[in-house]
């Protein structure tokens, strides 16, 4: 048990040591619940914020999962997508809330379903 | 290799995960308690299962994360499900900031200091305040504290057991998936050493500087560079640096730095890996990124401009107004020619 307890060694300090896939899982399936979690979230919820900001959670996971595995590979290519799923979020986020207050202007209403007869 | 967790158990906690999930969801009749036993059943399952993993990798003898890992994953977790199912977007983005500081705590665990630092800097700090300026642009008309007062779009969620559903049999694929490949991941192509100083051999520069801060140079030493690629002639393995004195533009002495004099100071850090991996790898990609980050602002700007409609009247007044501007030019300019 002791060696759960070990403190964190910062890269910074000293290279860490090779990553085993049993420490590999738990980090994958936090990142998988708190993907589902957005999507549950984008699926269910009505208020367009409250759904950009499950988009936004999404990435978050998928950002996690990047940085678990790059860390089992001992590469920086990980961390380098990160950096790019950072900038598309980032650009999503801006164009998302644009559209949200031109929406909101058209129909004083945050709902998704305000939208509705735009269904094709 | 045989599955890392039991996949009836698996999607049990996966099950008891939907169901919390369902009852967190906000809908007219449920309460304040009902909303708390959701969240707390969803973050017990999918913590649990992940101390489970733990705890059956050590029964096998395999190494468990780090025990910061479960607080750390337990308050992303909770917090996430805050953000899918608080009634108030104010609070959902206030809860997200908490996702992204647990995020980045198993970031450092990972060993990724600089991504935690900039993704707290860029999420929390930049695009979250951009959410909580249009929260306040783009609000309904205000209500008090209760939650009766509230309106149908935040206080109803759309078909709640048929979405937890289908986040059930996700979340139930995707670690199928997962945890049936695992043991099938190729190891690491590098070893530790080399992975750690593999980016050194292209940072002569870097090299010079920490070999002259450790005292191993003399004046006009230098680390060796091969002369077709520039890189620095350092063999990571055997822990040997050749140095050379320069003279004028020729070479005029060689020697070997043994492992003894490898100075523990040399070693490539997580900064340098990434900062060497994002220029030298992904150049194109970095372009790209520019291109995306320009366009979303050009696009945003226009999406959000606000179009004011003038009445025919004033837009005559406006055009004669800049008419006469004109004329005023034209004249002015007339008369200093």
């Amino acid at each position: 048990m002791m060696h759960a307890f070990e403190s964190i060694q910062l890269a910074q300090l000293a290279f860490p040591t090779e990553m085993s896939t049993s420490v590999l899982a738990p980090y994958l399936f936090v990142s998988a619940a708190m993907f589902c979690i957005g999507l549950v979230g984008f699926l269910t919820r009505k208020n367009m914020i409250i759904m950009f900001l499950c988009t936004e959670l999404m990435f978050q996971a998928a950002g996690l999962a990047l940085i678990a595995f790059g860390r089992h590979h001992l590469g920086a290519d990980g961390q380098t997508f990160v950096i790019f799923v950072l900038c598309i979020a980032a650009a999503e986020a801006a164009m998302a809330l644009a559209l949200v207050v031109l929406l909101f202007r058209h129909r004083e209403s945050l709902s998704a379903s305000a939208w509705k007869e735009l269904n094709g | 290799m045989e599955q890392i967790i039991s996949p009836i158990a698996l999607y049990l906690i996966c099950a008891l995960g939907a169901a919390g999930i369902a009852l967190a969801l906000p809908r007219r009749a449920s309460s304040k308690t009902f909303e708390y036993v959701g969240v707390i059943l969803v973050t017990a399952a999918f913590g649990f299962a992940a101390l489970l993993l733990g705890l059956k990798a050590s029964d096998a003898g395999n190494p468990m994360p780090n025990f910061f890992f479960y607080p750390f994953a337990f308050v992303a977790i909770g917090a996430s499900v805050r953000v899918m199912t608080h009634k108030r977007p104010v609070y959902s983005a206030l809860y997200f900031i908490m996702t992204i500081i647990a995020s980045c705590g198993m970031y450092i665990l990972l060993s990724a200091e600089f991504m935690a630092f900039a993704l707290i800097i860029i999420y929390a700090g930049a695009i979250l305040i951009t959410y909580l300026f249009v929260i306040m642009l783009a609000t309904q008309a205000p209500t008090g504290d209760g939650d009766d007062e509230l309106d149908d779009v935040d206080a109803v969620a759309r078909e709640p057991m048929l979405a937890s559903a289908i986040g059930f049999v996700m979340v139930g694929l995707i670690t199928a998936a997962m945890f049936g490949g695992i043991g099938q991941l190729p190891d690491s192509k590098m070893t530790q050493a080399q992975a750690a100083n593999s980016v050194l051999v292209n940072l002569p520069k870097k090299v010079d500087k920490i070999l002259e801060r450790e005292g191993l140079l003399a004046d006009g030493w230098r680390v060796s560079r091969d002369t077709q690629t520039g890189q620095a002639m350092i063999d990571v393995d055997d822990r040997t640096i050749q140095i050379e004195l320069i003279e004028g533009d020729t070479v005029s002495a060689t020697r070997l730095l043994t492992t003894d004099d490898w100075p523990d100071a040399l070693a490539a850090d997580n900064i340098d890996r990434l900062g060497f991996n994002l220029m030298h790898d992904h150049p194109i990609m970095i372009e790209l990124a520019g291109v995306i980050l320009l366009m979303a602002m050009l696009g945003a700007t226009v999406l959000a401009r606000k179009h004011t409609e003038l009445e025919e009247a004033l837009k005559a007044a406006q055009a004669r107004k800049l008419g006469t501007m004109f004329d005023d030019d034209e004249e002015s300019s007339g008369g200093h020619a």
